[in-house]
């Protein structure tokens, strides 16, 4: 089902700084992902689930620290780690855990169905990775344990939704379905738009600035460092924004 | 007159409201929307806060914004031009930034709130420090000094300030640093380069200072210099912050104290690295001390008065504020429980009622809970569903039963009453231990706040004991009472408050009075009476990561995940069995 990215897998997984720094990345999705189960938890009035919740946020938790040990193995093996970060975050959509989850304004079986959706793209990722990591049988061990786990969570998720809303199972993991869709396109739109607004205002900047700037600079230098005496406040009738 | 302050769009938005002149609720937005330093409009906070006053937002006077934002705007944009070329790659993230959402603030109050727009005011930021600072503090004249990264232009402000109950205010700033020029900013370099978060772990540069020696005081003196007229100025040569989307120092200053510390590598004090990180922090805390301390010794003289109220972000680093009150000539200093930006929030609301509306002033109340309140019947709820043991049981019961298991090795989770408002919990959402023990030290910071090893504890004393154990200037019991001072353990004590200790023989020390928090007074008395030391670790309650906990099911959530022992909201217990939760809980996963 995957076999379309495999190749991309291999480049990704085969470079040592790559493959550190997105095991750092995970840990730290991770350790989100458990924050907003943690949170879940808090806020659910079923303590059945609240029991589950808590489950699966302390495995996040694990999982953080696990990804976390072996990216940084993997970095001090490294003669340059180069930077912390790719461009953007560089993650795909099974690697973004809950993805900024607004756990507060969002039904329970909404979550679940998130949850179960999001573990899915995990544990299908992370199976991907697996099969790209023969040459790492460390880290190959760590993505396979992981995998594991993902998929009792993406099981418990299912049984917790059947269990709580048997009728409207299908119809929620559907709508959570497209609202990752939803979620991925805006993402997209986003990075275009920001990547056109930076073109624009960069040559606005180069187009526009110039002779502002320098009468800028030429105020500068007359400014003085040190004390300035404060703008008469007594005359403030607090409307202002300047 | 019903006032509602709002803090917001920079980081730690907060919400104030103050109904005739006094404060009546007050709350980070963090503590509502779990997310640490939360930076959003405070939507959250607003409702929590006008429903806690039964207040409609059409009943509100006014809402008054913590700064300008307008005047903000300008300083971005003089900024970016000053920089002109280099400033090309932060110039789209200012812009967007600013035009986005900062410039609209009125806005956003009008629609948010739905209120008319002539309703909504602005005040200066570091007016509204001054304000958080002296309007909340018992004191009628003081002198003003409130420093932080930057507002619109200031970054460091003094001046001098009166109230009288039932009578007029005035606050009157004088002078002011201007941005780029920044006490706050300067730290927060320094906080970069050391590997930790910039507006979270200044904390940790202060920690860290303790076990360096300051040899590089001299570069830093070199990069941060005093002026001819008292004031300061960073040689911009070394700072990148003005002008770089990224980084807050430039490779000069890289050429200056050597490659930044790797964020991912643990700082090990036990390598001449380590050690060396340590001593850039300890040269950086000394510079920033024996500047701040000189210009409030100046304004101290200026003014020739005997109080000082600070404020602002770097009214947070208590070793210079103890520093401050033992060599600059006051006899009391006040920093507010919430003397950075989320104050404002509170103070902007003063301020307006005070100044703006010409209300008389009237002193408020002089404790730091103005959050929302524990309750203890959903932790009841919560922990019945799942099986643990809980009990409901008197002040004096619970006291000694705390004392007891406190006095046995355990770590409690510790709720009482209204949430505090600033980033200190002093008592009310606190975790609490055994001073004596360093293991208990290593226990939580490993096990519980998941922290680095370096970063001390604050211990929390009964005021009528606190010079017994810690040794107090004139003014030291003030500067304690919201943990704003840093003060040493006298010697005799020290091993029996390892656990508190800092490596430099001293504790960033809360002391309690009996009027601000009643129980936690008795329990401190109680334990003092059975173990011989009134003194106990009082450290916020959460995990490493997270805001403080505001709820009980949150405090419930902290104490199920850290492996605490207690957990108490007001007068109910809930003990920990960790066999039969632990099988629990694997049998659900």
């Amino acid at each position: 089902m995957m076999g379309w990215r495999a190749p991309i897998d291999r480049v990704v997984w085969g470079d040592p700084r790559r493959r550190a720094r997105k095991l750092l990345q995970f840990a730290e999705v991770e350790a989100q992902g458990a924050r907003d189960l943690f949170r879940t938890a808090e806020i659910t009035r079923d303590p059945l689930l609240r029991r589950r919740l808590f489950a699966h946020g302390r495995d996040e938790v694990r999982h953080a620290a696990l990804f976390r040990e072996r990216g940084l193995a993997l970095r001090r093996t490294l003669a340059d780690p180069g930077p912390d970060s790719a461009l953007g975050d560089g993650l795909i959509p099974g690697e973004r855990g809950f993805d900024r989850l607004k756990v507060e304004k969002e039904s329970m079986v909404a979550l679940l169905a998130f949850i179960h959706l999001s573990e899915r793209a995990a544990a299908h990722a992370f199976a991907a990775y697996g099969a790209a990591l023969d040459h790492d049988p460390e880290t190959q061990a760590v993505i396979a344990r992981i995998a594991r786990d993902e998929e009792g969570h993406m099981r418990y998720s299912l049984d917790e939704l059947a269990r709580l809303a048997p009728d409207r199972r299908r119809r929620a993991v559907w709508v959570a379905r497209l609202r990752r869709l939803w979620r991925a396109y805006l993402r997209l739109a986003l990075i275009l738009a920001d990547m056109i607004s930076r073109a624009i205002l960069t040559l606005l900047y180069f187009l526009l600035l110039p002779p502002f700037a320098w009468m800028a600079k030429r105020a500068a230098r007359r400014e003085a460092a040190g004390w300035h005496t404060c703008t008469d406040q007594s005359r403030d009738d607090g409307g202002g924004q300047y | 007159m019903k006032i509602l302050g709002i803090s917001a769009f920079y980081h730690d938005a907060a919400a104030a409201l103050t109904i005739d002149g006094l404060p009546v609720a007050a709350v980070q937005e963090e503590r509502l929307s779990r997310s640490k330093n939360d930076p959003a409009f405070p939507l959250r906070a607003i409702e929590w806060c006008l429903d806690q006053a039964a207040v409609e937002p059409e009943d509100l006077d006014a809402v008054i914004f913590y700064e300008r934002p307008a005047l903000k705007f300008d300083r971005v944009l003089t900024t970016l031009l000053r920089g002109f070329p280099h400033s090309w790659r932060i110039f789209p993230k200012a812009m967007k930034n600013m035009v986005g959402e900062k410039l609209w603030v009125r806005g956003i109050i009008s629609a948010q709130l739905g209120i008319p727009v002539k309703r909504v005011h602005f005040t200066d930021h570091h007016l509204s420090h001054a304000a958080a600072a002296f309007l909340t503090a018992p004191t009628e004249r003081a002198a003003i000094l409130s420093a932080d990264g930057v507002g619109e232009w200031a970054t460091l402000t003094v001046g001098q300030a009166r109230k009288q109950t039932g009578g007029s205010t005035e606050i009157s700033l004088r002078r002011e640093v201007r941005f780029p020029h920044s006490l706050g900013l300067f730290y927060s370099a320094f906080t970069a380069w050391l590997g930790f978060q910039v507006n979270e772990g200044e904390y940790k540069v202060m920690g860290l200072a303790a076990y360096g020696t300051p040899r590089f005081a001299g570069e830093v003196r070199r990069i941060l210099q005093r002026t001819p007229d008292g004031a300061f100025a960073l040689d911009l040569r070394y700072f990148d912050y003005h002008q770089a989307v990224d980084a807050a120092y430039s490779r000069r200053f890289v050429e200056l104290f050597g490659p930044p510390r790797d964020r991912f590598e643990p700082i090990d004090l036990a390598t001449p690295l380590g050690q060396h990180q340590a001593d850039v922090a300890a040269s950086a805390q000394l510079v920033l001390e024996e500047v701040i301390v000189d210009i409030a010794a100046a304004l101290q003289r200026e003014t020739g008065l005997a109080d000082l109220c600070l404020g602002g972000g770097v009214a947070l680093n208590g070793v210079a504020n103890a520093r401050i009150l033992r060599e600059a000539g006051y006899e009391r200093i006040f920093v507010p429980s919430a003397p950075g930006d989320a104050g404002c929030a509170l103070g902007a609301a003063l301020w307006a009622d005070r100044i703006l509306f010409g209300q008389p002033h009237r002193d408020c109340a002089d404790h730091p809970f103005w959050g929302p309140a524990v309750e203890p019947g959903d932790l009841a709820q919560l922990a019945a569903e799942d099986g643990l043991p809980f009990e409901r049981v008197g002040d004096a019961a619970l006291i000694d039963r705390m004392v007891d298991a406190i006095g046995h090795g355990a770590i409690v989770g510790w709720m009482e009453g209204a949430a505090e408002f600033g980033p200190r919990a002093l008592g009310h959402r606190s975790i609490l231990a055994d001073p004596g023990d360093a293991a208990m030290r290593d226990r939580i910071n490993r096990d519980i706040k998941f922290r680095e090893s370096f970063r001390p504890f604050a211990p929390v004393v009964p005021a009528e004991h606190a010079a017994t154990y810690f040794e107090l200037p004139a003014g030291g019991a003030r500067l304690g009472r919201f943990m704003s001072g840093v003060f040493p353990v006298r010697p005799e004590w020290r091993n029996r408050l390892r656990a508190v200790t800092h490596v430099d023989g001293t504790a960033r020390v809360q002391i309690v009075e009996p009027a601000m928090a009643p129980r936690l007074h008795a329990l401190l008395i109680a334990y003092g009476r059975r173990y011989g030391v009134p003194v106990l670790l009082n450290t916020s309650f959460n995990l490493a990561g997270d805001p403080i906990v505001t709820s009980a099911a949150e405090g419930y959530s902290t104490f199920r995940r850290a492996g605490m022992d207690l957990l108490v909201a007001d007068n109910l217990m809930v003990r920990r069995e960790h066999i039969r939760q632990d099988h629990k809980l694997e049998a659900v996963a």
